[in-house]
């Protein structure tokens, strides 16, 4: 088979390996390959490297498992912790401000509805903030976020659970 | 409480605070995608050749550049985004400054045939360790513009759209990309002698 021909099936190899031609074309390639022992070298190649890649790239994979990223095994363990935190939050709000509602009946000088709602969203965020900062507390590299993050709950959510946990957290590390 | 249920409610509320109070939540929201996505971000670095502690501290920088930032995205797809082009970025100043795919075929091997039930016969081993070698080197010595699309393509499974997206490339470039990596791989292990 002719160098030139080669050149012009070149481009099409890694598709037509990688099963991506239209069969027209596809057909095209097998009818040069039947004759060309280079290309089909080529197309051997290319299988064989890919398959060979895969093996150091789950081998590296495989040890990159191994080992603990802080944030990532953080992460994992406390992400339904902070779910739970988050319901948690709400659900002692919730319960609290209903009862308050059901013995006062409303506009008794009981939170309104919408002042319920506002609260429950507030100590969610809160919630959520708090187990965001958790994740990073005790890694020197984010002390200052952690503690820009617990400031921050506590000015922007100050009569949350969470607020009231951070004013803790300070207080034990005074 | 199932453990759903309270990943709704906790999903909803983030979603309703966020619509109330602009970008409040987004910080911890961006925590959270992070850690969700955490594997997806380790296969890419596994994928660049890092070794795992500098793939520990890769995705350590990335959190903590990620938080910095957690008010500039406007939705999920943004941040995560975000996340792969910054991790693809760093994986690839580690490969500029050779430090990728430095465990020797070996050594892969080793490891692998200890967990074969049935190992190959010492002939195979040596070619297989030949040819194994041959990919490393080739892998390591590969430009970083066509390793992060050949990585991205083979190892994480996007498609090219999503690469493209991620390497601020147009389609066609990608694909011109992956194919060049490609035929430089099959070359260098048939130009080597090696009956593939
Ligand atoms: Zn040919």
């Amino acid at each position: 088979m002719s160098d030139r021909s080669c050149e012009e099936i070149a481009g099409l190899l890694v598709d037509y390996a990688d099963g991506q031609l239209s069969p027209e074309d596809s057909g095209k390639v097998a009818e040069h390959l039947a004759g060309c022992a280079a290309c089909r070298a080529i197309v051997k190649g290319l299988h064989k490297s890919l398959e060979l890649s895969n093996i150091i790239w789950q081998d590296n994979l495989e040890q990159a498992q191994n080992l603990p990223i802080p944030i990532a095994q953080t992460a994992a363990k406390r992400h339904w912790a902070g779910y739970a935190a988050v319901a948690a939050a709400i659900l002692v709000f919730v319960t609290a401000s209903v009862v308050r509602y059901l013995v006062r009946g409303p506009g008794e000088h009981g939170p309104s509805l919408a002042e319920i709602e506002r609260r429950v969203i507030d100590e969610g965020t809160a919630a959520k903030l708090l187990a965001a900062a958790e994740l990073l507390a005790g890694k020197s590299y984010a002390n200052g976020l952690v503690k820009s993050q617990y400031r921050y709950i506590v000015d922007n959510y100050p009569h949350t659970q969470a607020a009231a946990k951070v004013k803790t957290l300070i207080q034990g590390d005074t | 409480m199932g453990a759903v249920c309270v990943d709704e409610v906790s999903k909803d509320c983030a979603a309703r605070a966020e619509q109330r109070t602009g970008h409040r939540a987004s910080q911890s929201n961006l925590l959270g995608v992070f850690s969700a996505e955490l594997g997806r971000l380790k296969r890419i670095a596994a994928g660049m050749g890092l070794s795992s502690a500098d793939c520990e501290d890769v995705l350590q920088d990335v959190s903590v550049q990620a938080l910095k930032r957690a008010a500039e995205f406007q939705s999920r797809a943004d941040c995560l985004r975000w996340l792969t082009t910054v991790t693809v970025n760093r994986c690839l100043m580690e490969h500029r400054r050779q430090r990728t795919f430095r465990r020797r075929a070996p050594e892969i091997l080793r490891r692998r045939s200890a967990a074969e039930t049935h190992p190959k016969p010492i002939e195979e081993w040596a070619i297989a360790a030949e040819e194994l070698e041959i990919v490393r080197e080739t892998l390591r010595q590969l430009d970083g513009h066509l390793l992060a699309p050949m990585v991205l393509s083979y190892f994480c499974e996007l498609d090219s759209r999503g690469i493209a997206e991620i390497l601020n490339l147009n389609q066609s470039t990608v694909r011109g990309r992956l194919r060049e990596a490609r035929m430089i791989l099959a070359r260098r292990l048939t130009q080597r002698g090696v009956e593939p």
